[in-house]
């Protein structure tokens, strides 16, 4: 609950942003994570949950993704990915030992090139959204995005609306979430954006 | 609050007209109080005129309407004919009585008319399959106890379709605007004889 | 040579033929005839109560099946066909299936024993009659009512109206090789050939339920007689 998920869909792009620190408890094992994977050109997929789950869960997405796209020399779009997902999650959550694994699951189709993004939780709901969060973030976030967020926003705007996100995480969670790794899906592909984690934000 | 009933929130409901019938829905999917999305549909369409509202667990509403897409698409192929209302109610009976131990928390709702006599049929059933059938509307969901109030002072027999699409929505929006877990804009659907129409009420986003 | 190929029910033949199953269908031919919906009722021992001895079936309350060929592995076939009419449809849509649907499920049980390990093909072929509910408005020539019983049938003329299938008068004397189709009039066994040649002559579309009796036994006593 404390890592945080974000997303946001803009004219062209994907926005996804992951907090970087592993946690075990109360300790911070590492403050350099990627809670995200890659699952073919344009589509990523970001996690959050139990620990041994999340990693597991998501290279066996990943692992099927990419042997799909092997297989038929075609990716998955965004869409049949996500339903993909939510499929393998829902068995997954009747079995003995369900995955408690959340995700954001965000693309741009490679043909029509309209951006979207996926919202699962561990009990795979799936909702298309404009814009999402996973855990306590997401009542410090969806409340600013409510009000500032527009569909047809350029991938500026969009990293200034996670700046925004980022500075309200950072005046509100209590605990050191290490600042986030920031993720831009495009037509041309994925690629890691440069964040200011640095920033101090004074608290109120 | 844990019931998986409840966790999602959201309503439906169904109800009869004259040579017509009516389903409506709402849209919002949360997590308890959190709203996560305002474009999550509970109605599905399986044929021309035979329509499933499911209410409860999100991730049930979808693996089950899943579940009815494959097997309304299959019986489709096998017996080259669509599904008649009233055999569609009792698949959906069965189906969810063979998951008697482990059930989908959903109660559907299943309206439709009578492809060969064209009379209203609607029915709503429990997250096990027994059948309620019945002659006015059927309520599901979260809003079920402010829908009841709303469709029993509201309906009247007899109702023409536009009279009807007034009813159904006003009855929806009014009971989902006293309920915490549901509303964030509706869909609603009116059958008739040979024409479907759908619309979709934007309603209070709060 | 050819007995070299006929061990297994799956190994074809070197001019393409499935030698077992043939057999399979030869016995269907030492049976007893059958016509339509109507059949001979004569045992080999005159020792036999007549009143015993039964080959029409009931598989539904609308469906009735008749057969030619090996008796045991009919009675078998009547009991999957009545146990896969619940199991495979009433108990899923609280409704009995329609003829086709019954005839395609008896039919895959038929298939499977023509593949299958360690089992040999049913000898026998089958009639199967229905009578459907139609699922199609009144009105507009009979189209709601897909029928069978007896050779009388507006089948093919019901399918045409909605594009819908119903319940069609079933004839199944190719289950093995060719699978099944529907009939306005059809015969097994024995004499199927001299029945079908006396059938086609005498049908006539839209008859009657007491026409199309006559005919049939019309039928069975042109053919049977001098046995």
């Amino acid at each position: 609950m404390p890592e945080v998920l974000l997303g946001i869909t803009g004219k062209d792009f994907t926005l996804i942003a992951a907090s970087k620190a592993a946690m075990r408890g109360a300790t911070i094992l590492k403050a350099a994570d990627d809670k995200t994977r890659q699952l073919n050109k344009h589509t990523l997929m970001a996690f959050s949950g139990e620990a041994g789950d999340t990693v597991q869960f998501a290279e066996y997405i990943q692992a099927n993704a990419q042997l799909y796209s092997m297989r038929n020399e075609t990716d998955l779009s965004p869409s049949a990915l996500a339903h993909f997902v939510r499929g393998e999650l829902a068995s997954s959550l009747r079995s003995r030992k369900p995955y408690n694994v959340n995700l954001l699951l965000g693309g741009v189709d490679p043909i029509t090139h309209q951006p979207s993004l996926y919202w699962l939780d561990y009990l795979a709901s799936l909702a298309p959204v404009p814009y999402a969060a996973h855990g306590y973030a997401q009542y410090y976030c969806l409340s600013l995005l409510d009000k500032h967020h527009q569909p047809d926003i350029t991938l500026e705007r969009g990293m200034e609306l996670l700046t925004l996100c980022a500075d309200e995480l950072k005046r509100r969670l209590p605990i050191d979430f290490k600042g986030l790794i920031v993720k831009a899906v495009t037509k041309d592909g994925i690629k890691e954006m440069p964040f200011d984690n640095d920033k101090v934000v004074k608290g109120t | 609050m844990p019931s998986p009933f409840s966790i999602n929130g959201g309503a439906c409901v169904a109800m009869v007209g004259k040579d017509c019938v009516a389903i409506a829905c709402d849209l919002r999917l949360g997590l308890q109080a959190l709203t996560v999305s305002n474009n999550f549909p509970k109605v599905f369409q399986y044929g021309d005129n035979v329509f499933l509202g499911l209410t409860g667990l999100a991730t049930d509403v979808s693996t089950v309407s899943d579940l009815f897409r494959y097997k309304v698409n299959m019986y489709r192929l096998r017996e080259e004919r669509h599904i008649a209302p009233r055999t569609f109610a009792n698949l959906v009976s069965s189906s969810l009585y063979e998951r008697r131990f482990g059930p989908y928390f959903v109660s559907p709702v299943v309206a439709g008319l009578d492809p060969k006599t064209g009379a209203p049929f609607i029915c709503g059933f429990d997250s096990i399959g027994c059948i309620d059938f019945a002659q006015d509307f059927i309520v599901s969901g979260t809003a079920t106890d402010q829908l009841f109030g709303m469709c029993e002072s509201l309906w009247e027999p007899g109702l023409g379709p536009d009279e009807l699409f007034e009813t159904i929505s006003q009855a929806l929006l009014n009971a989902v605007d006293r309920d915490a877990l549901s509303g964030w804009g509706a869909h609603v659907y009116i059958i008739e004889k040979d024409k479907v129409t759908k619309r979709l009420l934007k309603g209070r986003q709060d | 040579m050819a007995d070299r190929y006929s061990f297994s029910l799956t190994t074809f033949s070197p001019s393409g033929k499935l030698v077992q199953i043939e057999y399979a269908l030869n016995a269907v031919n030492q049976g007893p005839q059958t016509a339509s919906s109507a059949t001979e009722k004569k045992s080999s021992s005159p020792l036999a109560d007549p009143s015993s001895l039964s080959k029409i079936s009931l598989i539904t309350p609308n469906i009735g099946m008749v057969y030619s060929g090996m008796g045991p592995d009919y009675r078998r076939l009547v009991d999957r066909a009545r146990k896969v009419s619940h199991t495979g449809y009433k108990r899923i849509y609280n409704e009995y299936p329609p003829t086709r649907i019954l005839v395609q499920d008896v039919a895959r049980v038929m298939q499977e024993a023509t593949q299958s390990g360690g089992v040999r093909p049913y000898g026998v072929s089958l009639l199967v009659a229905g009578w459907d509910e139609g699922i199609l408005p009144e009105g507009g020539e009979e189209g709601s009512r897909g029928r069978g019983e007896g050779e009388s049938e507006g089948g093919e003329k019901k399918k045409t109206v909605g594009g819908k299938t119903g319940g069609i008068l079933k004839g199944g004397p190719m289950l093995y090789q060719r699978g099944y189709f529907p009939w306005k009039a059809t015969a097994i066994g024995k004499s199927a050939t001299t029945a079908k040649t006396f059938l086609e002559k005498r049908y006539t579309e839209g008859l009657e339920l007491e026409d199309a009796v006559h005919i049939a036994l019309l039928t069975l006593k042109e053919t049977i007689e001098g046995r």
